[in-house]
């Protein structure tokens, strides 16, 4: 008797999310089975990458990222110019300088930079702040006030802030949430039950169910991926059942692979090929694991994924 | 598919001869069917048997051995099942379709990759040498040459007469990739005469299939199998429903491990290789053949496989030594951390992030966190005076300055005292705090004063001569005499021959601040007073956590045992320290009237000799069925359980004395095991055994006014499956309601209307 492949058939789903408005306009989720299983069932949404630009931009020193946005000067430039960028679906505004311990830029500047970018492109906009719970809690209240009606996300919301985040961001502004948790499948699952709580649409919200490059600790993440998406699945939790945007980008290019300069480490070459496998691996891990987009910096890692999903749905 | 006890015992020869040295053949049977016991002991089970037996136990996946290296294996589809057994292997190609000079040139590149992380040697395994002609003589030579840099060797040649030509100088460590469904007999043949592992490759999976069933056939399962398609999208459909067809539908025939070549799939572009292979890591390829294996490829795969390959039950851990750090030298300062490869990152990271050169000491702590292993007593005064021993920090730094994690903050004195001369400074308690903390040298003024703290003892207290005291005399000189406090509680007895359910309050732990300080201090009260709650509340036995305490453990488990024994009508106790010292001197003054004292505890790892302890002094032991981390399945836990009971029993123990902890595991994080737990506890039922264990590390983290109810739900579990014992918190009063309830509809006590009196 030959070989007849079982399909696997999962009466869970991915909720499919929009993004944005307009022709640019873009779905995360939609999918009922594991990330690339075509043979399965067709893959609803292809993944969709985003593209990361940082308030602090200019002190990035890959030659290939310079390059690429030579003669940007504004958020708003980079912004535009990144637009362009082969592969990208949207675009991820990082405000790292808002950051009370480091720069401290005020929110007045930030949404004045983010006001911009909104005007200058037409893609899809993603909001990321500075990890201070205070600082964030009003940028982001704020950003998303700019910003109505461009149906952005906003990442994120935690356990300890989503009750403020949450009630500006998607209930007050209509825009989407994330909600961010690390590598604990339980505190996911709580976390959107809690911003359900709050009357927000399933649809409003995406997660961010933790990150790591490659090599440090990805075993946590690729796990809570593997059990996030079974659990959506196979048991049909809805209240796992949120699209997942991975941010790669801040974790591989911070990690020693990425930065050690070719003098400090000869034997390793190019620091700029290195940065780009670092990014390029752990964007492919977390879309294998089930990260519905991926949020990512360099043009040539970019145009790399983006084929790799083409090639993968 | 796990085969049941009772399926075997349908084939057993039920003579009940007690030859195997089970009691009956159905004990016997049950055994076998845990993998408790090889089928071999019996020797009346006929040979038809036997094989049909193997044939069913037979793991889903074959374990295929090349050279040094496994492949294969695996029985789970994710890593947090269980766990993923053999890492994915690289190879990178030659081919006869090079040129010398290229030839050369490759493997002289592959070489350049072979380095150590975190004691894992990372390089590129096969080489994956193609044959693009029918030159026999031509490969011959390439596959000479390649075996030649000592790289185990995928031959990709489907011509049979090459292959053959191949096979005389490519030595053992091979897979002949080359059976296709038109060649297949002439190459299995090729290679079992050689005795090398044949890989077969078809168009589809049907013909791959096919293929492989002939072959089997053919008596030759030593396979692997080559599952890459025309694209991309094509191979992952291959990888995936070959290990999904043999892990889930139990189909052995493509339970074999498999070749992806990524090379084939993306020519040319090393970034989308990069991409291909991390999938392919984690989506069930055995061998990924990539075109190139650069640093920038190699870092990141090899760091992703590391993780993936990680036994989520075992924490990965970091050489214990000297990490000279930002060109740190002799005379520059020391920090101390765990060998938890999680705060090593975390913390190296920090400390280069500071650009001050510092010596990271990394201390063996059996891969646990800081405040973990503290409290396990794996990270102490003791265990960091062997690591610089070990390593001879003495001689090879100059610098007396160490800096210790700002969460173990309570070790500084005893680290001070362990290591004269050094001065001991407390660092931040996170690692984030690092940087600025280096950068501003907080630990400067702070070395000084210990530095300074240290010259005033020295010159205050004269040496005194060590003299190490028996116990008695440590009984007469260093316990203070106990006085009795009427706390208007009175143990009410207990029957050490009674069924009922043994509660084990865990209340007087040294994790608690209170509990700390009273036993520093000898300070009767706050210990009086947790003891009177829990006895009140009906603890049978009550727990009695010292804390490591290195220093003084044996006068301060001698206080604390005479202090709660004459208090409280002899309550019986358990001792729970590290120190076997402790143990011992907490024996000598204890009393029986209401049970033996309990050791707390062994394990069938470092602590198994606590055991001993138990059997010289008559007393019962807790044994945790682990070794090094949680057991990652019933089969590790009951052979861990025997191992101990072997032992135990050995020494003369009665089987009654070993009470075995099956572990109970927090629901949230590892939800997927506990019916597991729940099953080990039945398994040391049916074998007679009693069982105890930290019932309620299960509703660690829920929210405060959810534990009793989980606490009570899982008790109720647990003593239907037969558990006799639990280290609870007494003063739960739905916990102790549902075990006296328990206890009812088990017959052990008798009903009364008002039995929650009792």
């Amino acid at each position: 008797m030959s070989f007849v492949p079982k399909t696997q058939h999962y009466s869970g789903k991915i909720n499919a999310v929009t993004l944005g408005t307009g022709d640019k306009a873009i779905v995360i989720g939609g999918q009922n089975v594991l990330p690339f299983y075509t043979f399965d069932a067709p893959i609803e949404n292809a993944p969709k990458i985003g593209v990361e630009i940082s308030d602090c931009a200019a002190d990035w020193t890959a030659p290939g990222l310079k390059e690429f946005y030579a003669g940007c000067t504004t958020m708003a430039d980079y912004a535009r110019k990144a637009q362009t960028m082969e592969g990208a679906d949207f675009l991820c505004l990082h405000f790292e300088s808002a950051d009370p311990n480091g720069a401290n830029r005020s929110v007045a500047d930030c949404v004045a930079d983010a006001k911009a970018v909104a005007e200058a492109v037409s893609m899809p906009i993603v909001i990321m702040g500075c990890k201070n719970i205070e600082k964030d809690g009003e940028l982001f209240s704020k950003i998303a006030e700019a910003l109505q009606g461009k149906n952005i996300a906003v990442l994120s919301a935690r356990s300890e802030d989503y009750k403020t985040v949450g009630a500006s961001v998607a209930l007050a502004y209509g825009q989407k949430v994330g909600a961010e948790t690390a590598d604990d499948i339980n505190l996911a699952k709580q976390l959107n039950i809690m911003l359900k709580g709050l009357s927000i649409a399933p649809t409003s919200i995406v997660m961010n169910i933790g990150t790591a490059a490659v090599g440090y600790g990805y075993e946590y993440v690729a796990s809570t991926l593997d059990r996030v998406r079974l659990a959506a699945l196979a048991q049909s939790d809805a209240d796992l059942q949120m699209p997942i945007i991975a941010p790669v980008s801040p974790d591989t290019w911070s990690v020693k692979e990425s930065t050690a300069s070719e003098e400090d480490e000869p034997a390793w070459g190019n620091a700029e090929e290195r940065a780009i496998d670092m990014e390029v691996a752990t964007a492919s891990a977390n879309l294998t694991g089930g990260a519905d987009a991926v949020i990512m910096r360099h043009p040539a890692a970019v145009a790399t994924i983006k084929k790799f999903i083409n090639e993968l749905v | 598919m796990a085969l049941k006890g009772l399926d075997i015992f349908k084939l057993s020869p039920k003579k009940n001869c007690k030859e195997c040295g089970s009691p009956t053949c159905m004990a016997f049977c049950m055994k076998v069917a845990q993998g408790a016991a090889s089928i071999d002991k019996c020797p009346y089970f006929s040979d038809d048997a036997k094989a049909m037996l193997n044939e069913q136990t037979a793991p889903p996946m074959k374990t295929i051995s090349v050279g040094s290296h496994k492949l294969g294996g695996e029985t789970v589809l994710f890593r947090h099942e269980k766990t993923l057994v053999n890492k994915n292997l690289y190879a990178v190609p030659v081919c006869t379709c090079m040129s010398d000079e290229e030839v050369d040139a490759k493997l002289a590149e592959m070489a350049k990759v072979d380095y150590e992380r975190i004691g894992e040697r990372m390089y590129v395994e096969f080489l994956f040498v193609r044959n693009a002609g029918s030159d026999a003589e031509k490969y011959a030579a390439l596959v000479k040459k390649a075996a030649a840099t000592g790289r185990d060797l995928v031959l990709e040649c489907w011509d049979v007469e090459c292959a053959k030509a191949a096979l005389a100088v490519a030595g053992k460590n091979v897979i002949l990739d080359g059976a296709t469904p038109d060649n297949w007999e002439a190459m299995n043949e090729v290679a079992t005469a050689a005795g090398v592992v044949l890989g077969v490759w078809a168009e589809n999976l049907s013909d791959l299939y096919d293929t492989v069933k002939k072959l089997e056939a053919k008596g030759n399962k030593n396979l692997v199998l080559d599952v890459t398609g025309k694209t991309a999208k094509e191979t992952l459909a291959n990888a995936v429903l070959v290990r999904r067809t043999a892990l889930k539908d139990g189909d052995r025939s493509f339970g074999y491990p498999s070749i992806v070549n990524v090379a084939k799939l993306a020519k040319g572009d090393a970034h989308l290789q990069t991409a291909y292979a991390a999938m392919f890591t984690e989506k069930y390829a055995s061998i990924i053949v990539m075109e190139n294996m650069t640093y920038a490829q190699a870092l990141p795969l090899y760091g992703l496989r590391q993780n993936i390959f990680t036994d989520p039950q075992k924490p990965m851990k970091v050489e214990s030594k000297i990490y000279p750090l930002n060109g740190a030298d002799e005379n520059s300062p020391c920090a101390l951390t765990v060998d938890f490869a999680l705060t090593y990152f975390l913390v190296s990271g920090e400390l280069e992030r500071s650009n001050q050169p510092v010596n990271l000491i990394i201390t063996d702590a059996s891969g646990m966190s800081v405040l973990t292993a503290w409290a396990a007593g794996k990270f102490s005064s003791t265990t960091v005076k062997k690591t610089f021993e070990d390593l001879d920090i003495e001689n090879k730094i100059k610098n007396r300055t160490l800096i210790i994690p700002g969460k173990v903050a309570v070790m500084k004195g005893e680290i001070q005292e362990k290591l004269p001369g050094w001065n001991v400074v407390v660092g931040p308690t996170e690692a984030v705090q690092l940087p600025k903390y280096m950068k501003d040298k907080e630990y400067e003024a702070a070395a000084k004063a210990a530095a300074a703290e240290a010259a005033a003892k020295a010159a205050a207290a004269p040496k005194e001569e060590v003299k190490e005291l028996s116990f008695e005399e440590l009984l007469q000189t260093r316990v203070p005499k106990i006085e009795v406090v009427d706390m208007g509680v009175q143990y009410k007895g207990h029957n050490p021959e009674s069924k009922t359910f043994v509660t084990i309050g865990e209340r007087i732990h040294c994790i608690s601040p209170v509990i700390r300080k009273a036993m520093d201090e000898r300070d009767p009260a706050p210990i009086l007073k947790r003891a009177a709650e829990q006895i009140a509340a009906g603890a049978t036995y009550l727990d009695v956590n010292i804390g490591p305490a290195e220093k003084d453990g044996p006068e301060r488990m001698m206080w604390a045992v005479k202090l709660l024994q004459e208090n409280f009508n002899n309550v019986p106790l358990a001792l729970d320290t590290a120190n076997k010292k402790a143990i011992e001197a907490g024996i000598k003054v204890y009393n029986r009237t209401n049970g033996k004292p309990i050791v707390n505890s062994a394990d069938a790892g470092s602590r198994i000799s606590n055991i001993d302890l138990a059997a010289a002094n008559d007393a019962i032991v807790i044994a945790l069925c682990s070794a090094d981390g949680i057991a990652k399945d019933n089969e590790e836990r009951m052979k861990h359980c025997h191992n101990m009971l072997e032992r135990g029993l050995s020494l003369g123990m009665s089987s009654d004395d070993l009470w075995f902890d099956p572990l109970f595991l927090v629901v949230k994080g590892m939800q997927d095991k506990q019916m597991d737990v729940l099953n080990a506890i039945k398994m040391f039922a049916d074998e007679g055994l009693k069982s105890t264990g930290g019932l309620s590390n299960n509703s660690n983290g829920a929210p405060k006014n959810v534990r009793p109810i989980m606490d009570s739900a899982l008790v109720a579990m647990a003593m239907m499956q037969g558990l006799t014992s639990a280290i609870v918190n007494p003063c739960d009063l739905r916990l102790m309601e549902t075990i006296k309830s328990c206890d009812i509809f088990k017959n052990h006590v008798l009903y009364s209307d008002s039995y929650l009196d009792a």
